[in-house]
Protein backbone atom coordinates (compact mmCIF):
# COMPACT_ATOMS: atom_id res chain seq x y z
CA UNK A 1 0.00 0.00 0.00
CA UNK A 2 1.60 2.83 -0.64
CA UNK A 3 1.11 6.65 0.97
CA UNK A 4 0.25 8.87 -1.91
CA UNK A 5 1.45 12.88 -0.60
CA UNK A 6 -0.33 15.61 -1.74
CA UNK A 7 1.23 18.12 -3.70
CA UNK A 8 0.90 20.90 -1.20
CA UNK A 9 2.61 18.24 1.31
CA UNK A 10 4.99 17.72 -0.95
CA UNK A 11 5.91 21.64 -1.37
CA UNK A 12 6.61 21.65 2.61
CA UNK A 13 9.04 19.36 2.54
CA UNK A 14 10.98 20.03 -0.18
CA UNK A 15 12.79 22.30 2.15
CA UNK A 16 14.40 19.18 3.63
CA UNK A 17 16.26 18.39 -0.07
CA UNK A 18 18.10 21.61 0.20
CA UNK A 19 19.55 21.03 3.97
CA UNK A 20 22.51 18.92 5.11
CA UNK A 21 21.85 15.29 6.62
CA UNK A 22 22.04 16.62 10.37
CA UNK A 23 19.25 19.05 9.79
CA UNK A 24 17.20 16.30 8.18
CA UNK A 25 17.98 14.34 11.20
CA UNK A 26 17.36 17.14 13.89
CA UNK A 27 13.89 18.22 12.24
CA UNK A 28 13.12 14.31 12.39
CA UNK A 29 13.50 14.19 16.23
CA UNK A 30 11.77 17.84 16.96
CA UNK A 31 8.68 16.47 14.86
CA UNK A 32 8.62 12.73 16.81
CA UNK A 33 9.52 15.27 20.27
CA UNK A 34 6.51 17.33 18.69
CA UNK A 35 4.04 14.48 18.50
CA UNK A 36 4.64 13.43 21.98
CA UNK A 37 4.58 16.47 23.87
CA UNK A 38 2.99 19.39 21.70
CA UNK A 39 4.72 21.89 19.61
CA UNK A 40 6.55 24.31 20.40
CA UNK A 41 6.93 27.96 19.04
CA UNK A 42 9.89 28.77 20.08
CA UNK A 43 12.30 26.25 18.17
CA UNK A 44 10.89 27.29 15.34
CA UNK A 45 12.51 30.74 15.53
CA UNK A 46 15.47 29.69 16.83
CA UNK A 47 15.93 27.20 13.97
CA UNK A 48 14.73 29.94 11.72
CA UNK A 49 17.37 31.98 13.08
CA UNK A 50 20.27 29.82 13.15
CA UNK A 51 19.61 28.56 9.31
CA UNK A 52 18.37 31.93 7.85
CA UNK A 53 15.64 31.27 6.30
CA UNK A 54 11.80 32.37 7.32
CA UNK A 55 10.06 30.36 10.61
CA UNK A 56 7.27 29.69 8.58
CA UNK A 57 9.56 27.28 5.96
CA UNK A 58 11.05 25.40 8.98
CA UNK A 59 7.30 25.06 10.51
CA UNK A 60 5.77 23.71 7.29
CA UNK A 61 8.69 21.27 7.34
CA UNK A 62 8.48 20.10 10.72
CA UNK A 63 4.60 19.90 10.82
CA UNK A 64 5.21 18.01 7.04
CA UNK A 65 7.24 15.90 8.75
CA UNK A 66 4.55 14.85 11.65
CA UNK A 67 2.02 14.68 9.10
CA UNK A 68 4.01 12.31 6.97
CA UNK A 69 4.91 9.93 10.54
CA UNK A 70 1.30 9.91 11.39
CA UNK A 71 -0.04 8.60 8.18
CA UNK A 72 1.94 5.74 7.12
CA UNK A 73 1.73 5.06 11.47
CA UNK A 74 -2.12 4.86 10.70
CA UNK A 75 -1.83 3.08 7.84
CA UNK A 76 1.00 0.55 9.18
CA UNK A 77 3.26 0.74 6.80
CA UNK A 78 5.85 -1.62 6.17
CA UNK A 79 9.38 -0.67 4.86
CA UNK A 80 9.20 -1.49 1.28
CA UNK A 81 6.07 0.51 1.24
CA UNK A 82 7.17 3.60 3.03
CA UNK A 83 10.32 3.99 0.91
CA UNK A 84 8.39 3.72 -1.96
CA UNK A 85 6.11 6.07 -0.77
CA UNK A 86 8.23 8.90 -0.02
CA UNK A 87 10.45 7.95 -3.02
CA UNK A 88 7.50 8.74 -5.19
CA UNK A 89 7.78 12.24 -3.31
CA UNK A 90 11.22 13.16 -4.61
CA UNK A 91 13.61 12.62 -1.56
CA UNK A 92 17.14 11.00 -2.42
CA UNK A 93 18.15 7.60 -1.22
CA UNK A 94 19.96 8.90 2.15
CA UNK A 95 16.51 10.91 3.03
CA UNK A 96 14.57 8.01 2.21
CA UNK A 97 16.76 5.99 4.93
CA UNK A 98 17.00 9.20 7.63
CA UNK A 99 13.35 9.27 7.58
CA UNK A 100 12.99 6.00 7.54
CA UNK A 101 14.62 5.05 10.47
CA UNK A 102 13.11 7.32 12.43
CA UNK A 103 10.14 6.16 11.49
CA UNK A 104 10.86 2.53 12.54
CA UNK A 105 12.27 3.79 15.90
CA UNK A 106 9.07 5.47 16.77
CA UNK A 107 6.46 3.66 15.23
CA UNK A 108 5.63 1.57 18.15
CA UNK A 109 5.31 5.13 20.28
CA UNK A 110 3.03 7.02 18.10
CA UNK A 111 0.49 4.20 17.04
CA UNK A 112 0.73 4.35 21.25
CA UNK A 113 -0.69 8.02 20.97
CA UNK A 114 -2.79 7.90 18.49
CA UNK A 115 -4.80 5.09 19.94
CA UNK A 116 -5.07 7.53 23.42
CA UNK A 117 -6.55 9.99 21.68
CA UNK A 118 -9.14 7.60 19.92
CA UNK A 119 -12.38 7.70 20.89
CA UNK A 120 -12.42 5.45 23.52
CA UNK A 121 -14.67 3.94 26.72
CA UNK A 122 -13.72 4.09 30.47
CA UNK A 123 -11.11 1.17 30.60
CA UNK A 124 -10.35 -1.28 33.72
CA UNK A 125 -7.44 -0.22 35.41
CA UNK A 126 -7.85 -1.94 38.79
CA UNK A 127 -9.98 -2.93 41.40
CA UNK A 128 -9.77 -2.55 45.48
CA UNK A 129 -11.94 -4.91 47.68
CA UNK A 130 -12.66 -5.56 51.34
CA UNK A 131 -14.81 -7.34 53.31
CA UNK A 132 -16.73 -5.89 55.85
CA UNK A 133 -19.63 -7.11 57.90
CA UNK A 134 -22.86 -4.69 58.97
CA UNK A 135 -23.72 -4.83 62.76
CA UNK A 136 -26.31 -2.36 62.80
CA UNK A 137 -27.89 0.54 61.60
CA UNK A 138 -29.76 3.55 63.21
CA UNK A 139 -32.93 1.41 61.92
CA UNK A 140 -32.02 -1.96 63.29
CA UNK A 141 -29.30 -3.41 65.54
CA UNK A 142 -28.02 -6.71 65.93
CA UNK A 143 -27.70 -7.18 62.24
CA UNK A 144 -25.16 -9.54 60.71
CA UNK A 145 -24.52 -9.00 57.27
CA UNK A 146 -21.18 -9.50 55.28
CA UNK A 147 -20.84 -6.35 52.49
CA UNK A 148 -17.84 -6.89 49.77
CA UNK A 149 -17.24 -2.98 49.14
CA UNK A 150 -14.75 -2.27 46.27
CA UNK A 151 -13.42 0.95 44.80
CA UNK A 152 -12.72 0.51 40.43
CA UNK A 153 -10.17 2.66 39.02
CA UNK A 154 -11.01 3.46 35.38
CA UNK A 155 -9.29 5.48 32.83
CA UNK A 156 -11.20 7.73 30.29
CA UNK A 157 -8.97 9.19 27.97
CA UNK A 158 -6.35 10.42 30.10
CA UNK A 159 -8.31 11.32 33.08
CA UNK A 160 -8.39 8.63 35.87
CA UNK A 161 -12.10 7.93 37.90
CA UNK A 162 -12.50 5.72 40.97
CA UNK A 163 -15.81 4.53 41.38
CA UNK A 164 -17.30 3.03 44.75
CA UNK A 165 -19.27 -0.01 44.92
CA UNK A 166 -20.29 -2.23 47.07
CA UNK A 167 -21.82 -6.22 46.84
CA UNK A 168 -22.67 -9.23 48.83
CA UNK A 169 -21.22 -12.26 48.97
CA UNK A 170 -24.07 -14.57 46.46
CA UNK A 171 -23.68 -11.41 43.70
CA UNK A 172 -20.04 -10.93 44.24
CA UNK A 173 -19.62 -15.27 43.46
CA UNK A 174 -22.12 -14.63 40.89
CA UNK A 175 -20.19 -11.47 38.91
CA UNK A 176 -16.95 -13.60 39.21
CA UNK A 177 -18.51 -16.78 37.60
CA UNK A 178 -20.35 -14.59 34.86
CA UNK A 179 -17.07 -12.88 33.97
CA UNK A 180 -15.12 -16.34 33.92
CA UNK A 181 -17.71 -17.28 31.45
CA UNK A 182 -16.60 -14.12 29.05
CA UNK A 183 -12.96 -14.99 29.30
CA UNK A 184 -13.81 -18.53 28.35
CA UNK A 185 -15.70 -17.48 25.36
CA UNK A 186 -12.79 -15.97 23.77
CA UNK A 187 -11.22 -19.10 23.68
CA UNK A 188 -13.92 -20.43 21.41
CA UNK A 189 -13.69 -21.91 18.09
CA UNK A 190 -16.07 -18.77 16.68
CA UNK A 191 -14.13 -16.23 18.09
CA UNK A 192 -10.63 -17.70 17.23
CA UNK A 193 -11.64 -17.52 13.83
CA UNK A 194 -12.94 -14.22 13.42
CA UNK A 195 -9.59 -12.74 15.20
CA UNK A 196 -7.53 -14.87 12.80
CA UNK A 197 -9.11 -13.35 9.62
CA UNK A 198 -8.46 -10.09 10.85
CA UNK B 1 -9.51 -1.34 89.55
CA UNK B 2 -11.09 0.97 86.83
CA UNK B 3 -11.60 -2.19 84.33
CA UNK B 4 -13.92 -3.89 87.28
CA UNK B 5 -15.71 -0.81 87.34
CA UNK B 6 -16.53 -0.71 83.61
CA UNK B 7 -17.99 -3.78 83.31
CA UNK B 8 -19.96 -3.37 86.40
CA UNK B 9 -21.79 -0.54 84.78
CA UNK B 10 -21.81 -2.16 81.59
CA UNK B 11 -23.72 -5.01 83.13
CA UNK B 12 -26.06 -2.59 84.44
CA UNK B 13 -26.76 -0.86 81.19
CA UNK B 14 -27.71 -4.56 79.63
CA UNK B 15 -29.42 -5.87 82.31
CA UNK B 16 -33.04 -6.24 80.89
CA UNK B 17 -34.35 -7.62 84.68
CA UNK B 18 -33.71 -4.44 86.21
CA UNK B 19 -37.30 -2.88 87.23
CA UNK B 20 -37.18 0.72 86.33
CA UNK B 21 -40.50 0.76 88.29
CA UNK B 22 -43.58 2.55 86.86
CA UNK B 23 -44.77 6.75 86.70
CA UNK B 24 -42.27 8.96 85.76
CA UNK B 25 -39.65 6.23 84.34
CA UNK B 26 -42.20 4.41 82.33
CA UNK B 27 -40.15 6.84 79.50
CA UNK B 28 -36.80 4.80 80.46
CA UNK B 29 -38.73 1.39 79.41
CA UNK B 30 -35.77 -0.37 77.93
CA UNK B 31 -37.35 0.38 74.50
CA UNK B 32 -37.29 4.20 74.83
CA UNK B 33 -41.09 4.86 73.44
CA UNK B 34 -42.28 8.67 73.38
CA UNK B 35 -44.75 9.55 75.65
CA UNK B 36 -47.80 9.56 72.56
CA UNK B 37 -46.61 6.10 72.18
CA UNK B 38 -47.14 5.14 75.55
CA UNK B 39 -50.80 6.54 75.69
CA UNK B 40 -51.91 5.03 72.47
CA UNK B 41 -51.14 1.54 73.76
CA UNK B 42 -52.91 2.43 77.37
CA UNK B 43 -55.68 3.38 75.00
CA UNK B 44 -54.99 -0.40 73.09
CA UNK B 45 -55.48 -2.39 75.53
CA UNK B 46 -58.43 -0.64 77.47
CA UNK B 47 -61.02 -2.80 75.86
CA UNK B 48 -63.55 0.60 76.70
CA UNK B 49 -62.06 2.21 73.73
CA UNK B 50 -61.15 -0.54 72.01
CA UNK B 51 -63.26 -3.95 71.70
CA UNK B 52 -61.86 -7.32 71.23
CA UNK B 53 -62.92 -7.73 67.74
CA UNK B 54 -61.77 -4.53 66.46
CA UNK B 55 -58.47 -5.36 67.99
CA UNK B 56 -57.40 -8.17 66.49
CA UNK B 57 -58.31 -6.84 63.35
CA UNK B 58 -56.06 -3.98 63.90
CA UNK B 59 -52.95 -5.65 65.07
CA UNK B 60 -53.47 -7.84 61.82
CA UNK B 61 -53.63 -4.59 59.98
CA UNK B 62 -50.97 -2.62 61.10
CA UNK B 63 -47.98 -5.22 61.18
CA UNK B 64 -48.97 -6.64 57.42
CA UNK B 65 -49.05 -2.41 56.10
CA UNK B 66 -45.73 -2.35 57.39
CA UNK B 67 -44.15 -5.48 56.17
CA UNK B 68 -45.97 -5.38 52.49
CA UNK B 69 -45.18 -1.97 52.68
CA UNK B 70 -48.73 -0.71 51.71
CA UNK B 71 -50.17 2.62 52.95
CA UNK B 72 -52.43 2.97 55.32
CA UNK B 73 -55.84 2.87 54.33
CA UNK B 74 -57.47 6.33 54.71
CA UNK B 75 -60.97 4.59 55.03
CA UNK B 76 -60.19 2.12 57.81
CA UNK B 77 -62.35 3.82 60.36
CA UNK B 78 -65.53 3.06 57.24
CA UNK B 79 -65.10 -0.65 58.58
CA UNK B 80 -67.86 -1.83 60.32
CA UNK B 81 -65.72 -3.32 62.94
CA UNK B 82 -64.20 0.05 63.97
CA UNK B 83 -67.51 1.43 64.22
CA UNK B 84 -67.72 2.18 67.96
CA UNK B 85 -64.37 3.71 67.95
CA UNK B 86 -63.71 7.11 67.59
CA UNK B 87 -61.77 8.32 65.00
CA UNK B 88 -58.52 10.00 66.84
CA UNK B 89 -58.28 7.11 69.42
CA UNK B 90 -58.15 4.65 66.23
CA UNK B 91 -55.09 6.92 65.14
CA UNK B 92 -53.45 6.46 67.85
CA UNK B 93 -53.90 3.08 68.57
CA UNK B 94 -52.72 2.47 64.88
CA UNK B 95 -49.58 4.93 65.27
CA UNK B 96 -48.48 3.76 68.97
CA UNK B 97 -49.04 -0.41 68.11
CA UNK B 98 -46.67 0.57 64.55
CA UNK B 99 -44.12 2.06 67.26
CA UNK B 100 -43.89 -0.61 69.18
CA UNK B 101 -43.59 -3.26 66.84
CA UNK B 102 -40.84 -1.71 64.89
CA UNK B 103 -39.02 -0.75 67.79
CA UNK B 104 -39.64 -4.21 69.39
CA UNK B 105 -38.05 -5.92 65.73
CA UNK B 106 -34.98 -3.08 65.61
CA UNK B 107 -33.94 -3.73 69.13
CA UNK B 108 -34.03 -7.46 68.47
CA UNK B 109 -36.37 -7.12 71.97
CA UNK B 110 -37.45 -10.94 73.25
CA UNK B 111 -40.96 -11.93 74.23
CA UNK B 112 -40.28 -11.14 78.00
CA UNK B 113 -39.14 -7.60 76.81
CA UNK B 114 -42.41 -6.68 74.83
CA UNK B 115 -44.73 -8.57 77.40
CA UNK B 116 -43.20 -6.16 79.92
CA UNK B 117 -44.06 -3.27 78.40
CA UNK B 118 -47.44 -4.11 77.45
CA UNK B 119 -48.06 -5.49 81.50
CA UNK B 120 -47.08 -2.03 82.12
CA UNK B 121 -49.79 -0.48 79.50
CA UNK B 122 -52.29 -2.57 81.71
CA UNK B 123 -52.82 -4.86 79.04
CA UNK B 124 -55.21 -8.09 79.62
CA UNK B 125 -52.99 -11.10 79.40
CA UNK B 126 -55.25 -12.58 76.16
CA UNK B 127 -54.38 -9.14 74.40
CA UNK B 128 -50.53 -9.84 75.72
CA UNK B 129 -50.89 -13.22 73.98
CA UNK B 130 -52.38 -11.94 71.08
CA UNK B 131 -49.86 -9.50 70.44
CA UNK B 132 -46.80 -11.59 70.91
CA UNK B 133 -48.23 -13.69 68.11
CA UNK B 134 -48.09 -11.50 66.20
CA UNK B 135 -44.82 -9.74 66.58
CA UNK B 136 -43.30 -13.01 66.83
CA UNK B 137 -44.81 -13.79 63.19
CA UNK B 138 -43.58 -11.10 62.02
CA UNK B 139 -40.54 -9.85 63.40
CA UNK B 140 -38.39 -11.55 61.14
CA UNK B 141 -40.33 -9.27 58.09
CA UNK B 142 -39.87 -6.41 60.15
CA UNK B 143 -36.37 -6.71 60.53
CA UNK B 144 -36.36 -7.41 56.71
CA UNK B 145 -37.63 -3.88 56.53
CA UNK B 146 -35.91 -2.38 58.55
CA UNK B 147 -32.76 -3.44 57.62
CA UNK B 148 -33.29 -1.49 54.12
CA UNK B 149 -33.27 1.56 55.52
CA UNK B 150 -30.05 3.47 55.75
CA UNK B 151 -27.45 4.24 52.90
CA UNK B 152 -26.05 2.55 51.22
CA UNK B 153 -22.66 2.57 48.11
CA UNK B 154 -24.67 1.56 45.02
CA UNK B 155 -24.79 -2.35 45.23
CA UNK B 156 -23.99 -4.36 41.96
CA UNK B 157 -26.63 -6.74 41.50
CA UNK B 158 -25.79 -8.23 37.80
CA UNK B 159 -23.46 -8.09 35.40
CA UNK B 160 -23.69 -7.94 31.58
CA UNK B 161 -21.19 -8.30 29.05
CA UNK B 162 -20.20 -8.23 25.36
CA UNK B 163 -17.25 -9.42 23.25
CA UNK B 164 -16.69 -6.75 20.27
CA UNK B 165 -13.52 -7.23 17.76
CA UNK B 166 -11.89 -3.67 17.70
CA UNK B 167 -11.34 -3.39 13.66
CA UNK B 168 -10.11 0.39 13.45
CA UNK B 169 -10.68 3.55 14.33
CA UNK B 170 -10.70 6.89 12.24
CA UNK B 171 -7.03 7.54 13.70
CA UNK B 172 -5.87 4.42 13.34
CA UNK B 173 -6.00 1.57 10.96
CA UNK B 174 -5.70 -2.49 12.11
CA UNK B 175 -6.53 -2.00 15.55
CA UNK B 176 -7.58 -5.63 15.41
CA UNK B 177 -7.71 -6.44 19.17
CA UNK B 178 -10.80 -8.14 21.01
CA UNK B 179 -12.51 -5.83 23.54
CA UNK B 180 -14.94 -6.29 26.40
CA UNK B 181 -17.50 -4.33 27.26
CA UNK B 182 -18.77 -5.26 31.24
CA UNK B 183 -22.15 -3.62 32.77
CA UNK B 184 -22.55 -3.56 36.22
CA UNK B 185 -26.18 -2.93 37.19
CA UNK B 186 -26.16 -1.33 39.97
CA UNK B 187 -29.32 -0.52 43.12
CA UNK B 188 -29.17 2.65 44.80
CA UNK B 189 -30.69 2.14 48.83
CA UNK B 190 -33.12 -0.13 47.99
CA UNK B 191 -35.00 1.27 45.20
CA UNK B 192 -36.33 -0.88 42.16
CA UNK B 193 -34.13 1.30 39.23
CA UNK B 194 -31.23 0.01 38.53
CA UNK B 195 -27.81 2.14 37.51
CA UNK B 196 -25.27 1.22 35.04
CA UNK B 197 -21.66 1.34 35.53
CA UNK B 198 -19.68 0.45 32.10
CA UNK B 199 -16.49 -0.12 31.70
CA UNK B 200 -14.22 -1.48 28.95
CA UNK B 201 -11.35 -3.88 29.05
CA UNK B 202 -8.93 -5.46 27.21
CA UNK B 203 -8.33 -9.22 27.42
CA UNK B 204 -5.41 -8.96 29.98
CA UNK B 205 -7.28 -6.43 31.88
CA UNK B 206 -10.65 -8.81 32.01
CA UNK B 207 -8.27 -11.72 33.20
CA UNK B 208 -6.78 -8.93 36.12
CA UNK B 209 -10.03 -8.80 37.09
CA UNK B 210 -11.30 -11.75 37.28
CA UNK B 211 -8.26 -12.81 39.20
CA UNK B 212 -9.47 -10.36 41.46
CA UNK B 213 -12.66 -11.32 41.83
CA UNK B 214 -11.64 -14.72 42.34
CA UNK B 215 -8.93 -13.45 45.23
CA UNK B 216 -12.50 -11.61 46.84
CA UNK B 217 -14.17 -14.76 46.61
CA UNK B 218 -11.14 -17.15 48.29
CA UNK B 219 -11.06 -14.50 50.80
CA UNK B 220 -14.90 -15.04 51.96
CA UNK B 221 -14.61 -18.63 52.26
CA UNK B 222 -12.04 -18.29 54.61
CA UNK B 223 -13.99 -16.11 56.68
CA UNK B 224 -17.10 -18.53 56.40
CA UNK B 225 -14.94 -21.31 57.84
CA UNK B 226 -13.80 -19.46 61.06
Amino acid sequence: MLLILGDEHKQHLEYLCSVSLDVVQEFCRLSVEFLMKGTNAKIYNSAAQKLGVEAIIIQKAIEGLMHLFLESSKLLLNEIDFRDSVKAAGFSDELQSELLRCYLENQADIRRIQLDISMGLSHYRDLEWRLDVKLASRSLRHQVEPVVTMKLHVKDSGKEETRLLQTDPVNLVHMTRTLEEALQELNSAHCRRICRNF
Amino acid sequence: MGFYLLTYLLTLANDTDVDYGRGPWIRKLRMDLSEDVIEGLHLAGDSVHIPDQSFLLLLRIVSESIVDRRPADPHLSAKKEFGSVDRGTLKQVYAALGALLLEAAKLDKDVAAVSQVLEDCKFSQERIKQLIAVYQQHKQPLRSVLSKIGSNLPHVVDVDWRLDYYIKNNNLEKVSRPVFLIDLKTRVNASEETETVQIACTQDQLQDLVGKLRDACKGLERVAQL
